[in-house]
């Protein structure tokens, strides 16, 4: 699946893109070290203008680097990118074709254009549920048929990496639930999928792993269960709290007043209630959700727009 | 490299703006080589009639009131005859490949073949960066020096086979009309006419390349149109207030390349006032040759660094 020795698709070392415009200098992506491993689905998080965008652009030679070293599968981009693109797919920000041709035309001369048959051009219209409009206009198209389109044009070359910035936009909640199913389809399939979305819920539930950035810079990153963190917090539901209350502080535990218990020995905490007589109905983990944790990470870091 | 000339290729025949444009590329040259045929054809015995009615009526009026045409009235009818007579000499001036090459059709529709190609190169091209769709195509080739040159091929290609077959149709028209009307021509007056056209293909496929190069730069129609649009007006005007030689005027060289050399003015220096010039006394001479290679070199230059340019532009500028 990859080249790479690192076992990682995607390598960034201190990476950096700086904008030069009238009002001065403006870094989008700041020493960013970035590692995505092969096979799953990665999910690439940040408030608006943390630089995801911009970091997919240069992956994808769009944009220059301003410092640091990129790697796909292993190889230099973008020196090397020629050799690696084709094992490449990505929808960049929104989906961008010639609004006068047809969906057809416009993913016949991008298959046309890597030397894929005519058959893989059906094959992907099928795929993204577009047959029967495949032949209207690009421009007649709403924005979740855009969407769609794009994502065709993706399976066009057969990825092994599929590249996605924002790939639910404008799709009614069944286009997304297809979306979703066709990326954990082609992360369970062994292609790796960078997953850029502002869904959180979304990407918990399809990442295997994932990475937060603000302002340009790497603020967290690694497997979800690992970013949520493990649970260390329980709700304890008993007849009598009070009477619990009283054997748990007894026996060396935290209790709040909503009865949840900060402790990694849950066993230890239904041992001291069960040896008082005090039986649980209830003893639930409680989880932080990704949301909470990218709030958490990226609080104050939201600036205007995506870069 | 063929492949990607090929989608281009297939890219540029389903727009329907660019085929447009060429469509007019091959219908105005058509009206022009129309409309000459239409003015040069012979007089018919009416139209013949109609000029002797004419004539008659105007001598007529010239007897009557002899001094509005500045007669004495003594010789009124004698010289009102002789008057009137050149004004009605009852003639068209018959078709001449030599003549549309010097100052007639001939540079028209060279003029129409690069305007119309040119917008063409700046249309295909511009519309990509327009829609943004260029940025998905080198995601698919990320090599951008064969995405240039892709296009460039499929641009140039177009342009100079509709320039050719147009150019060659108009002058083969012209020729076939003239010996429909016996009209007598000099030897090799078809080749000449046949190798200005091919001259003026030449020059137009270049205009296009050149059309295109310029948008692949600004990234723009918009843009490149506006800068063409300011060097034709502003170009000549600048070089004429600067004092610059006429043979750097663009037009200058479009003939100089179209019509295999053209002549240009020059001031003769003071010193050649009141002086007797004599043959060979070339430093005298109001005007001067300008040669093909001049003009070749004049726009191949600008071509080149144009191309130059949007290649570098195209290779490091990030893509929107």
């Amino acid at each position: 699946m990859t080249d790479s020795p690192g076992g990682y698709v995607i390598e960034t070392s201190g990476l950096r893109k700086e904008f030069r415009s009238r009002r001065g200098l403006r870094v989008a992506v700041a020493d960013l070290d970035l590692a995505v491993p092969a096979g799953g689905v990665h999910g690439f998080l940040g408030p608006n203008g943390s630089g995801k965008t911009t970091t997919i652009r240069m992956l994808l030679g769009l944009a220059r680097a301003t410092a640091g070293t990129m790697r796909l599968f292993g190889e230099p981009v973008p020196n090397r990118l020629p050799a690696v693109i084709g094992r490449v797919g990505a929808v960049v920000e929104s989906p961008k074709f010639s609004p006068h041709f047809s969906g057809r035309q416009n993913l016949t001369l991008l298959a046309r254009s890597i030397g894929a048959p005519a058959s893989r051009v059906d094959a992907a219209v099928d795929t993204v549920g577009l047959t029967g409009r495949d032949r209207d206009r690009y421009k007649s198209y709403s924005l979740g048929m855009k969407q769609r389109l794009a994502i065709a044009a993706t399976l066009l070359k057969d990825p092994s990496l599929l590249i996605l910035d924002e790939p639910t936009n404008g799709l009614d909640p069944a286009g997304i639930r297809e979306i979703r199913d066709t990326i954990r389809g082609l992360g369970e399939a062994g292609v790796t999928v960078l997953l850029s979305s502002h869904i959180l819920a979304e990407v918990q539930q399809v990442c295997t792993s994932a990475t937060i950035i603000g302002q340009g810079r790497m603020l967290a990153s690694g497997r979800v269960d690992e970013l949520v963190g493990a649970s260390t917090a329980y709700r304890v539901g008993v007849p009598d709290p009070v009477a619990a209350r009283r054997v748990l502080a007894e026996a060396g535990f935290t209790v709040s007043a909503e009865m949840l218990v900060e402790t990694d020995r849950p066993a230890d905490l239904t041992q001291a209630l069960g040896a008082a007589g005090i039986w649980l109905n209830e003893l639930t983990p409680v989880r932080r959700d990704l949301e909470a944790v990218f709030l958490e990470l990226t609080a104050g870091t939201e600036l205007g727009g995506d870069a | 490299m063929m492949r990607l000339v090929g989608v281009e290729l297939t890219r540029l025949r389903w727009r329907r703006a660019v085929l447009a444009l060429v469509l007019l590329a091959i219908v105005v040259p058509a009206l022009i080589a129309a409309s000459r045929i239409w003015a040069t054809r012979p007089l018919s015995q009416d139209e013949l009639d109609d000029v002797a009615s004419m004539k008659a009526e105007e001598v007529a009026r010239c007897v009557e009131h002899p001094r509005q045409y500045g007669i004495p009235k003594a010789h009124a009818e004698e010289q009102c005859e002789d008057l009137v007579r050149g004004w009605y000499y009852g003639a068209r001036q018959p078709l001449s490949l030599s003549r549309e090459r010097r100052e007639g059709s001939g540079i028209g529709v060279v003029a129409v073949l690069t305007a119309f190609l040119l917008l063409a190169g700046t249309t295909f091209v511009g519309h990509d960066w327009n829609t943004g769709s260029m940025s998905n195509q080198l995601l698919f080739e990320a090599r951008r020096g064969r995405v240039w040159t892709a296009k460039a091929v499929a641009v140039t290609g177009v342009a100079l086979a509709v320039s050719a077959v147009v150019s060659t149709a108009f002058w083969l028209t012209m020729w076939s009309t003239m010996r429909a009307r016996d009209i007598p021509m000099l030897d090799g007056a078809l080749g000449d006419s046949l190798a200005f056209g091919l001259r003026g293909a030449l020059f137009a496929a270049a205009a296009a390349l050149g059309g295109y190069a310029l948008t692949m730069l600004f990234r723009s129609t918009v843009a490149t149109v506006g800068v063409l649009f300011g060097v034709a007006l502003a170009g000549g005007i600048i070089i004429s207030v600067l004092g610059i030689g006429d043979q750097w005027q663009p037009q200058k060289n479009v003939s100089a390349i179209v019509k295999n050399g053209t002549l240009y003015y020059v001031q003769p220096p003071p010193s050649c006032e009141g002086r007797v010039i004599e043959p060979g006394d070339d430093e005298c001479l109001g005007e001067r040759e300008l040669p093909l290679w001049r003009g070749a070199t004049y726009y191949g230059l600008a071509l080149v660094a144009t191309a130059g340019a949007s290649v570098v532009s195209f290779r490091r500028r990030d893509v929107p």
